[in-house]
């Protein structure tokens, strides 16, 4: 586990060639302060933070803090849900005679360590998946760092991409996220999508993704 | 300019009906045999039941059905509920492929599958068509981007038949005539003149023999007898009466054979029956590759490569260059032994499963849509192939590059970890018990694997590795069977750079390559126990790569 931890074992890989860093552009719609878009703890950050920079920028970013909160609601969410329904059961079968009272306790007790635990992971994990989940995008595409414990790069050139999505779900709405899906010809790598980005950044990365300079003829 | 409104051949809700009832055949059968009490007046209640919906739907779609060609689209209608018009840009048609069984040739018609990049479905099935409505098809939908030749991609590499069906399949070729129907459709034809083609690989028939002598595909016909024997119910017979009646009729001087008696007999018996079982099943092996494989052609013409076999089942597809994906070829044990190898290859597009005329061209055809392109070659022929078919890989300034050199190291820890807990559990377990086991016991089995692990090991990573030329990557591997794949960079999808905690431990990593189509069972470019630097340096150089081409469909 101290492996997971520790942040230094995922050093950004270097960029192909030197990078053609994204001429400043200026984004078309107004930019939400950069902050929003990157965590405080992201260094290169701090740096850029006032100014409007394009996302497309060639740099690592991670995705909207507000969904390490939105992870742990939606997986404490489903925890107490699945915990709840044997629970009940169990109680009510313990209640009328039809399991043993040794039997129900021992289950309980079972239980109890089981749901704590989970609780625990429910409240740690979106904070390591967080930690571990990075993307970086420039002209020539997209790659995505993913995985705490299994670790996975993806790198997808834009010439590849055949369509990319911008969904969000109810609770994603409420918190201003939503979800890119970047479908390519692939086959396990069909849709690739990144959760937690804050909405605009979503539709930005869409836009940039759009394979416009493609003539589409498939 | 538009054509007109043009529609299936008359008599197309016979195959459309034949079609649909197909499916229920079977079903209809166990439930005749389910229900042994007189069946037959069930029969015809079944058959109406199952065959008049599927009759009235087929006349209904028959009468909807149509089609016509605009200067940029053919535009179909159909649907008897809810109508549907479908429009299908020439430019994104692949191929058209054609199934024509003996009904079919009989009323001189064949039916149409128009298929287009999209996976699954294929775009449209128009079932059926007179061979002048076909070629119509062709000059409409095939000939706009390729001037001068007609023929143009066969999509699907699975392009095949139900062996049982004597379907004949043909793609469109017109640079091949050495089939019936492409003939027949040619004579029909205005279209251009064909190039002449070059045979790359013809198999005789010793090869065939070869190849079923080195696959075990006679388990596929155990299967299907066994399945006929269940569902007839022939285990429920007097096996003791057949013995006796052949124990009393049978000729003096095989008594002894027969006579329930010394265990040596037994034995011998035993292990006859075996052998006699074995050589059944290599032989049915040979016979059904000999039929299904039977006059394999390999041809190339320009940038296409059309295959072709089959003796009932003619199956031929046509496949263009560009569009293949990912090309393997695999030597198993036996076929070091024989001197031989094979070549498949991977093509995007549709893979299909399923009822329907895309289940049956399916059908034939490997897992997804891999294909053979030689099912099996000459060892050294096979490389010689795979140059001809893409020159453009350069072969032969591949240099192999050797996996992480902790690689081996890594691999057997981790494989004698992997024998030795299972073994130690067992061992505590068994201490628990009365069953008197010494401590020595347990280590006869780990030192009987052991060295074979080590053996396997070695020569698993020894064999495998990986290379990069200016316009392809290639990955090997294997040590009994060995396989070696290689995919263009322009058909690179995406790059994947994986860490396991374990590659972490030891400062490695793996890469792999998305391609389009390819199948979740065959070899595919993923190189493990990689240096972590290594791994970086290949993922960035296939990115930059596969950034820097253009895929084509």
């Amino acid at each position: 586990m101290e492996e997971v931890e520790d942040p230094q074992e995922v050093e950004p890989v270097q960029p192909v060639e030197p990078v053609e860093r994204a001429d400043p552009v200026v984004p078309v719609e107004p930019v939400e302060p950069m902050e929003r878009v990157e965590p405080i703890e992201s260094v290169e950050l701090i740096e850029q933070a006032g100014q409007s920079v394009s996302i497309i920028d060639g740099r690592e970013h991670r995705v909207d803090p507000r969904s390490v909160t939105l992870d742990r609601v939606v997986g404490l969410g489903s925890i107490l849900a699945s915990a709840v329904v044997p629970f009940v059961g169990f109680t009510i079968g313990w209640g009328l005679g039809g399991i043993p009272a040794r039997v129900y306790f021992s289950l309980l007790a079972g239980g109890v360590v089981l749901f704590v635990l989970s609780l625990v992971i429910g409240y740690k994990w979106p904070e390591l998946h967080h930690r571990h989940l990075r993307y970086r995008v420039d002209e020539s595409g997209v790659r995505i760092r993913r995985g705490v414990l299994w670790r996975t790069v993806i790198s997808i050139p834009t010439s590849r991409v055949q369509h990319t999505d911008v969904s969000q779900g109810p609770v994603q709405r409420s918190y201003g996220l939503a979800t890119l899906t970047v479908h390519t010809a692939g086959t396990e790598g069909a849709s690739i999508s990144l959760s937690g980005l804050e909405h605009g950044v979503a539709k930005r990365l869409r836009d940039h993704l759009l394979p416009d300079h493609e003539p589409d003829d498939v | 300019m538009t054509s007109e409104i043009r529609r299936l051949h008359p008599m197309s809700w016979l195959f459309m009906t034949a079609t649909s009832v197909k499916g229920l055949i079977f079903p209809v059968i166990i439930v005749l045999f389910a229900s042994s009490a007189n069946p037959w007046a069930r029969y015809e209640l079944l058959s109406l039941l199952v065959i008049g919906p599927a009759f009235v739907a087929a006349l209904l779609k028959q009468g909807i059905y149509n089609y016509r060609f605009t200067d940029e689209e053919l535009v179909i209608r159909d649907g008897i509920f809810t109508k549907k018009e479908r429009h299908i840009p020439y430019d994104r048609v692949h191929n058209i492929a054609l199934v024509r069984n003996p009904f079919h040739r009989m009323l001189g018609v064949v039916s149409a599958r128009v298929e287009t990049a999209a996976g699954g479905e294929p775009e449209a099935v128009m079932r059926v068509l007179t061979l002048e409505a076909v070629d119509e098809l062709r000059r409409y939908t095939l000939g706009k981007e390729r001037a001068g030749t007609l023929a143009a991609g066969a999509g699907t590499a699975s392009v095949g038949a139900n062996a049982g069906e004597h379907d004949i399949i043909e793609s469109n070729d017109d640079g091949v005539a050495n089939s019936a129907m492409t003939a027949d459709i040619a004579e029909h034809s205005m279209g251009a003149p064909s190039s002449t083609p070059s045979v790359l690989l013809r198999l005789p028939q010793s090869e065939l023999v070869r190849l079923g002598l080195i696959s075990n595909r006679g388990f596929i016909v155990v299967a299907a007898f066994i399945g006929l024997v269940s569902q007839a119910n022939w285990w429920d017979q007097d096996w003791e009466a057949y013995y006796d009646t052949l124990r009393e009729s049978a000729p003096t001087w095989t008594t002894w054979l027969l006579e329930p008696g010394s265990l040596t007999m037994r034995i011998l018996l035993g292990a006859g029956l075996f052998l006699l079982f074995v050589a059944l099943l290599r032989l049915f092996s040979i016979v059904w590759y000999v039929v299904k494989y039977y006059d394999f052609t390999l041809q190339r013409d320009d940038e296409d490569l059309h295959i072709e076999f089959g003796l009932f089942t003619r199956v031929s597809s046509l496949i263009p260059v560009h569009r293949i994906q990912l090309l393997t070829s695999s030597a198993s044990l036996l076929h070091r032994w024989f001197g031989r190898a094979d070549v498949d290859l991977e093509t995007a597009g549709a893979m299909e499963s399923g009822s329907g005329l895309g289940g049956q061209l399916a059908a034939a055809g490997a897992t997804g849509s891999r294909q053979w392109l030689a099912p099996i070659i000459e060892a050294d022929r096979a490389l010689a192939l795979i140059r001809e078919v893409m020159p453009e890989i350069h072969l032969d300034a591949v240099e192999w590059e050797p996996l992480a050199p902790r690689a081996a190291r890594r691999i057997l820890r981790k494989s004698v970890l992997l024998l030795m807990l299972p073994t130690g559990a067992a061992m505590a377990l068994l201490s628990l018990t009365r069953i008197p086991v010494s401590g020595f016991h347990g280590l006869w089995l780990p030192a009987f694997i052991l060295p074979l692990i080590y053996v396997w090991v070695s020569g698993w990573v020894r064999n495998a590795g990986y290379a990069l030329t200016d316009t392809a990557v290639f990955f090997r591997s294997g040590w009994l069977a060995r396989k070696i794949s290689v995919v263009r960079f322009n058909t690179i999808q995406t790059v994947w750079m994986s860490e396991s905690p374990f590659d972490r431990r030891h400062h490695m990593a793996s890469v792999a390559v998305d391609t389009a189509g390819a199948g979740k069972m065959g070899h595919r470019i993923h190189i493990p126990y990689l240096d972590l630097e290594v791994a970086r340096g290949i993922s960035r150089r296939l990115y930059a790569e596969a950034r820097a081409t253009e895929f084509r469909w």
